[in-house]
């Protein structure tokens, strides 16, 4: 538990705070007993969903959580809108802790963030009528009357681009994209300062995936939102977000301005992901090496010890990286990567990337 | 002569509201050793395309006809038993879901020997040495120990790996991949896509790539057919298709594409749904979502066509020439823009 306080505290310490985020997660850790026994059930160990997030949003800003399935970011969403409770650390909305908020308390403030989801087939009640599941968060929080709700839902179908005869329909009458445009509607309903969308494209159609992004930055424009954006579409990510944050194992293992973190990526596992995507242009795809990872991502059960990305990083240094716990440190404006042996440039082949000079490995690369 | 030639293909599902006519009139051809991308979004057609090929849709609300010319033979009026002989041995494919394309009661290696089994007369033990080879060729740490696991025993990655190891294990002509990575993570799509490269090489099988991912087609593909609903809209080799693209949905999908490697401020997007089967609209089918569209779009349907200055670029589209080339370069200069 010291080394747990331990490493909370650092996060803390590093954390600068301006006072006009409006939302702040600090240290935040969720993890998921697993259980044996029926009726006296005991912990046997522990999922590490989440271990130890931090970062800041400020308003009007995008911030893209990228990862792979089991890195923890749809967990990490639900942990921020207060859907799961979380096991340690804080979260601040507003400057408002409210990690620890009553279910009543939180009623007021939900009408602040709400949530886009993955599915929109999933995500929508099948058995009621579209004017329902859109106006319904405007009812829950007595917004209205009957008549100005009716308004409202006909002006959010109309702002989400569905037509607003479609009031009365049920949600199978519509294609996926539609669906998902109800899905923004219903989040929209209340005027939230933020939105956590939580995969919110990845079931759609390219052509209808663009549909649906370019709505997202239209309301931001227009409202003023603020967007946790999560996917694990790396281009989708970049065409959207302002901060990117890429999570490994429950962990940020960078978290960067768009630009810096796509251009010159510190982490070695921010630059498999990068290398790994398939380019859409023949010459240019075919010209550049993947940098191909071995194995799968680990339990996070029973994550490795110190860094987590070790036992598959192409630049592990034995007796370094898998003894010592590297921290999350600063690579000029914003840009912090969790490393020992951070990329000198980028882009890189996979053996320009084993090739890390041994000389400088127990140097402190500081840049600028 | 080509391996496979398809001319004309269609297949029509009957359902309660009517026939579905799900591919219509799609002809290429794949030839040994060779690549062809097969690209559109849901409901394109593309993977109908395949199964019908493959024999592998149900016989009672199926109408298919057309020719799929394997070697010469026709497969679509095919007896099942010889489909049967042909499937798995000279043809394989590799599903998108390897959650639910695996026997859950079965150990893989039971499931490896079944395939080796059921095309040549070996015993148990041969098969096995066999299916062990493959588990080796596409990488499953510690195969010996793993040979008689169960599928819930390995990862998304591993059990798509062993897919390939069965569909491969017969040593086939040709392997249809349907989304082989959709329903991966990007470092595991990287593994599988390279691994299948390398495979390809070692083993001269020629492959139909079938994706929704145009980054995907542009990095494995030779050739690419690109397919709106339930037809080809353009078809040319893989550097024509992306330097060159003819067809304004080819124009829609690339520009709907947030990418890593070009700034793009806002997305273009195809406005509206992809049509329904049941009733597809008249003329040309991209239409009433088309950008560029004219009086004789709404009633005549474009042919399939070379374009003149290379016949082999296929595109079926009624916009004039210098157009096409206009608006093409416009798109691919707009993504060449260096990030």
């Amino acid at each position: 538990m010291a080394t747990e306080q331990g490493s909370n505290g650092q996060m803390e310490g590093q954390m600068e705070l301006h006072g006009d985020e409006l939302l702040v997660v600090d240290g935040v850790k969720k993890y998921f007993p697993i259980t044996r026994g029926i009726i006296f059930q005991k912990a046997i160990a522990q999922v590490q969903a989440v271990d130890g997030v931090s970062f800041t949003i400020n308003p009007g800003e995008t911030l893209g959580i990228v990862g792979e399935s089991g890195c923890g970011k749809s967990t990490l969403a639900r942990c921020i809108v207060r859907l799961l409770e979380t096991t340690a650390g804080r979260i601040l909305f507003e400057g408002r802790d409210i990690t620890h908020v009553s279910r009543a308390g939180m009623r007021p403030i939900r009408r602040e963030m709400t949530m886009i989801f993955q599915d929109p087939y999933a995500s929508l009640n099948p058995r009621k009528r579209v004017g329902f599941t859109v106006g319904e968060p405007l009812e829950v929080h007595k917004l209205g009357t009957p008549s100005e709700v009716k308004t409202r839902v006909h002006e959010l179908l109309e702002v989400v681009g569905l037509n607003p005869e479609h009031y009365n329909r049920f949600p199978h009458e519509f294609s996926g994209g539609q669906r998902q445009r109800i899905g923004v509607a219903r989040a929209l309903a209340v005027n939230p300062k933020l939105i956590v969308c939580d995969e919110p494209v990845s079931a759609l159609d390219v052509s209808v995936q663009a549909q649906i992004l370019n709505l997202l930055k239209d309301l931001q424009d227009d409202f003023g939102l603020t967007y946790v954006f999560i996917a694990h579409d790396l281009n989708v990510v970049r065409h959207i977000s302002d901060r990117v944050m890429v999570m490994y194992l429950g962990q940020v293992s960078e978290l960067a301005p768009r630009d810096a973190l796509y251009r010159e990526p510190k982490h070695p596992y921010t630059g498999a992901l990068l290398s790994a995507v398939p380019i859409p242009n023949p010459e240019r795809g075919r010209a550049r090496e993947a940098i191909v990872l071995e194995g799968d991502v680990p339990s996070p059960v029973n994550p490795p010890s110190a860094c987590r990305f070790h036992p598959r990083c192409p630049r592990f240094v034995e007796g370094h990286c898998d003894v010592e716990e590297p921290q999350l440190r600063p690579f000029g404006e914003g840009h912090v990567a969790k490393c020992h042996y951070p990329l000198e440039r980028w882009p890189m082949t996979s053996s320009e990337m084993r090739r890390r000079g041994s000389a400088e490995a127990h140097e402190e690369p500081v840049e600028a | 002569m080509a391996l496979l030639e398809v001319k004309d293909l269609r297949t029509s599902f009957k359902t309660e509201d009517g026939i579905v006519k799900a591919v219509d009139g799609v002809s290429f051809s794949v030839e040994k050793g060779q690549t062809l991308g097969i690209v559109g979004e849901s409901g394109s057609g593309k993977s109908v395309t395949c199964l019908t090929i493959m024999g592998l849709n149900a016989r009672r609300t199926t109408i298919s006809s057309g020719e799929a010319l394997w070697k010469g033979k026709d497969l679509i009026g095919a007896k099942p038993s010889q489909l049967r002989k042909i499937r798995g041995d000279e043809m394989s494919m590799i599903f998108q879901d390897p959650m639910t394309s695996l026997n859950p009661v079965h150990t893989i290696g039971k499931q490896l020997v079944e395939a080796v089994q059921l095309h040549r007369d070996v015993t148990v033990r041969v098969a096995k040495a066999r299916a062990l080879e493959l588990l080796k060729a596409v990488g499953i740490p510690k195969a010996e120990a793993r040979i008689d696991d169960y599928p819930h025993q390995f990862s998304g990655g591993m059990r798509q790996r062993v897919m390939i190891a069965m569909a491969l294990i017969n040593d086939p002509d040709l392997l249809i991949a349907d989304e082989p990575t959709t329903a991966l993570d990007v470092t595991t799509q990287a593994q599988i896509l390279s691994l299948m490269k390398r495979l390809q090489d070692d083993f001269g099988s020629a492959i139909i790539m079938i994706t929704h991912d145009l980054g995907v087609v542009a990095e494995t593909a030779d050739d690419v057919v690109v397919m709106y609903a339930a037809k080809v809209v353009e078809h040319a080799k893989v550097h024509d298709l992306f330097n060159r693209p003819q067809h304004p949905y080819t124009w829609g999908l690339m520009g709907s594409l947030p990418r890593l490697d070009a700034d793009t401020d806002r997305l273009v997007q195809i406005p509206g749904q992809p049509p329904s089967l049941l009733r597809p609209p008249s003329g040309c089918r991209f239409h009433p979502r088309c950008p560029h569209v004219m009086g004789v779009c709404r009633t005549t349907e474009p042919l399939l066509e070379g374009v003149e200055r290379d016949p082999s670029h296929l595109q079926a589209c009624h916009l004039d020439q210098e157009t096409k080339d206009r608006e093409g370069t416009k798109l691919v200069e707009a993504t060449m823009a260096e990030a």
